[in-house]
């Protein structure tokens, strides 16, 4: 479970205080799908740095799995993020010198797995998004959608407690990104607990949960049933 | 504690794992080009650190070689101070011979002489004679060429041989025509004229009470070296020099003596031991060579190391801009693995490994250069210095001396600008702020 109590993010002071989230709470179940909407400018993106520790609030808390997060240094941050956290961004931010199976293998390595392991799991992630004959290709060598799948499948090779995406179809076209949104279910599915940022409605139909943010603040908060 | 110290090194352990297998990507989809020309530099830089001193002391070095094998061999024992000939000189040799450690000697006879240039030519009215004052050497040539294959010193007419009674050869630099000096107007420095091979050439040796002896040489060769003692002395047969003599005949000034440069040392002693302390001047060649040539070396040395420290500094400078440029430009995505949870440190070390590929790289080729192709090179052809032939003085512990301290450099130079990257922010990192 994640959650965020009274979270305030503002840019600049005084007069030209800008404040981009107000006091905003939410909860977030194990198993969710939820996507979060709004119009530009609304705090989407803001939320989505905030509550997968990218950023740190001004002020209040987030808990992840019931404790506080806001105290933990930038070490401990970024062990937090790869070990219960994955990330799908919106131009698929793969490295550029690293192959499909080598990008998502990375954070494997890192956890301290032998490269054959790492290997292995990578191999299992990138079939699970139907890219399993383009393991040795470069990003460079791979289309927008292929990229964007390489980039889910790393998200998921470490078997995350939460998978962040934002803005995940904005560089796709409406296959791609049904492909996309296709993978994202299946994950759901297994229990997989996702938090994706969007501004196209037709790709949010696919979560369970609905958050539509104004102003820095929840406008409205659907569950589907 | 000691968990906590096993965590530190295992976190270490798998940040250099994580760096490694970043860096080998990187210099694998790195430009050819760009690869190339930064090991390049390294080389180039390397090389400065090395040749560069290596050239200026072997400027020094290289006379010294000469020195040794042109002269001294690896002992050479000299009269001693004061006195005008080694002491029970047939003795020693005989010692000398039979010693299993000596490969070669040669006994030189060694006396002062005036040659005067021009026979039956008395000098115009305010000219000075034809006549200069110079070291007149006995030798047995076949033991000399075994010592220091002296007949390579003729440049012009022939070597000496056994029963070259009457014939001399001359120190270039003793003659107008070939000197080197010739037309530098040193004061003091005087050279005979109009003498050259087939000159006839007038000899006279001064002895104690006035008693001169005096014989025509008919010139045989003319020899030059950048060893003084070879080019401003002149030699004839060592029976012939004997028989001028009017005492002593047998007691010979220099002895050059040819063994394993490494049993120099216990071979001077070994001499002592059996000749007494004071009966002859015994030295290795690097106690003969003149201290003040020894201050020139050091302080060649010393300036090929402060030329060496510029380039050390043009190469870190460079290592930084590189991985500086290279860190900038991967900015982004650097951020992102430090989004998906890749440690600082694992990045920071794929620089600086990125930063050592390039140093090892540099050096190992620049070690095969040195080693394989410069230092014989320079050994079989060396640099003609107007006093010295220069080599290549490199040695396996110095070039290791200098590997470690261009990786050094190298190091910081690539931890730097990774650890200043490194540190920005994330996020501004990833969306490009």
């Amino acid at each position: 479970m994640i959650r965020a109590e009274k979270l305030i993010k503002s840019y600049g002071k005084g007069e030209l205080e800008l404040r981009v989230l107000k006091a905003l709470n939410l909860e977030i179940t194990n198993g969710e799908f939820v996507a979060v909407m709004g119009p530009s400018g609304a705090g989407k993106s803001t939320l989505l740095y905030q509550l997968s520790l990218l950023d740190e609030p001004t002020s209040g808390e987030i808990y992840l799995d019931g404790g506080k997060t806001t105290h933990l240094n930038q070490a401990e941050k970024t062990s937090l993020r790869l070990h219960k956290m994955g990330y799908v961004f919106q131009d698929y931010a793969l490295l550029p010198d690293l192959t499909a199976i080598d990008n998502v293998a990375l954070p494997l390595l890192m956890q301290g797995m032998s490269k054959s392991v790492a290997t292995d799991k990578a191999k299992i992630a990138l079939t699970r998004v139907e890219l399993v004959d383009k393991i040795n290709n470069l990003p460079s060598q791979l289309s927008g959608g292929q990229q964007q799948r390489v980039s889910i499948a790393r998200a998921i090779v470490h078997n995350p407690y939460i998978i962040f995406a934002d803005e995940p179809t904005a560089n796709l076209d409406s296959r791609n990104g049904q492909l996309v949104m296709e993978a994202f279910l299946d994950l759901n599915k297994d229990g997989q607990t996702i938090v994706m940022v969007t501004h196209e409605e037709e790709y949010a139909r696919y979560a369970r949960r609905i958050i539509h943010l104004k102003d820095g603040e929840i406008l409205s908060d659907t569950r589907k049933k | 504690m000691k968990t906590h110290l096993a965590g530190l090194q295992k976190e270490y352990f798998n940040a250099i794992r994580v760096g490694w297998f970043l860096t080998v990507r990187q210099i694998r989809h790195a430009g050819k080009g760009t690869t190339s020309l930064i090991v390049f530099i390294m080389i180039l830089t390397f090389l400065n650190l090395i040749v560069v001193s290596g050239l200026l002391v072997g400027l020094i070095s290289g006379s010294f070689k000469q020195f040794r094998e042109g002269y001294s061999g690896e002992v050479i024992i000299t009269s001693e101070a004061g006195r005008s000939y080694i002491e029970d000189s047939p003795e020693l040799i005989s010692f000398l011979r039979s010693h299993p450690e000596v490969s070669a000697i040669s006994p030189r006879y060694n006396i002062s002489a005036q040659v005067l240039g021009t026979l039956n030519d008395l000098p115009d009215k305010g000219k000075r004679a034809n006549r200069i004052g110079a070291r007149l050497v006995g030798i047995d040539p076949l033991q000399e060429d075994t010592v220091t294959n002296f007949s390579r010193f003729i440049k012009y007419g022939e070597p000496l041989l056994p029963g070259d009674d009457g014939y001399i050869l001359i120190g270039a630099n003793l003659l107008k025509k070939y000197s080197s000096f010739a037309d530098a107007n040193i004061p003091g420095l005087e050279f005979l004229e109009d003498v050259d091979v087939g000159s006839r050439i007038e000899v006279s040796l001064t002895f104690k009470g006035g008693v001169v002896v005096k014989k025509d040489f008919i010139v045989k060769g003319i020899v030059k070296s950048k060893v003084d003692e070879i080019s401003t002395r002149m030699f004839i047969l060592d029976d012939e020099l004997k028989r001028m003599l009017p005492v002593n005949q047998t007691q010979v000034q220099e002895i050059a003596v040819r063994t394993d440069y490494r049993n120099a040392l216990a071979l001077v002693s070994e001499i002592k031991l059996f000749m007494g302390d004071n009966s002859a001047r015994t030295q290795t060649t690097d106690e003969a060579i003149p201290s003040f040539l020894r201050d020139i070396e050091t302080t060649m040395s010393i300036l090929g190391n402060a030329l060496s420290s510029i380039a050390l500094i043009v190469a870190s400078i460079t290592i930084f801009i590189v991985i500086f440029i290279n860190a900038v430009t991967k900015r982004k995505y650097i951020g992102i693995m430090k989004g998906i949870g890749i440690s600082p440190r694992a990045i920071q070390f794929s620089y600086i490994l990125q930063a050592l590929f390039y140093g090892v790289t540099g050096s190992l080729i620049g070690l095969f250069l040195t080693f394989v192709v410069l230092k014989p090179y320079f050994d079989a052809h060396p640099i003609d210095f107007p006093f010295s032939d220069g080599i290549l003085v490199a040695t396996a512990v110095g070039a290791a001396i200098r590997v470690g301290i261009l990786l050094f450099v190298v190091l910081c130079a690539g931890y730097l600008p990774a650890k200043i990257i490194v540190r920005r922010n994330t996020l501004d990192a990833i969306l490009g702020r």
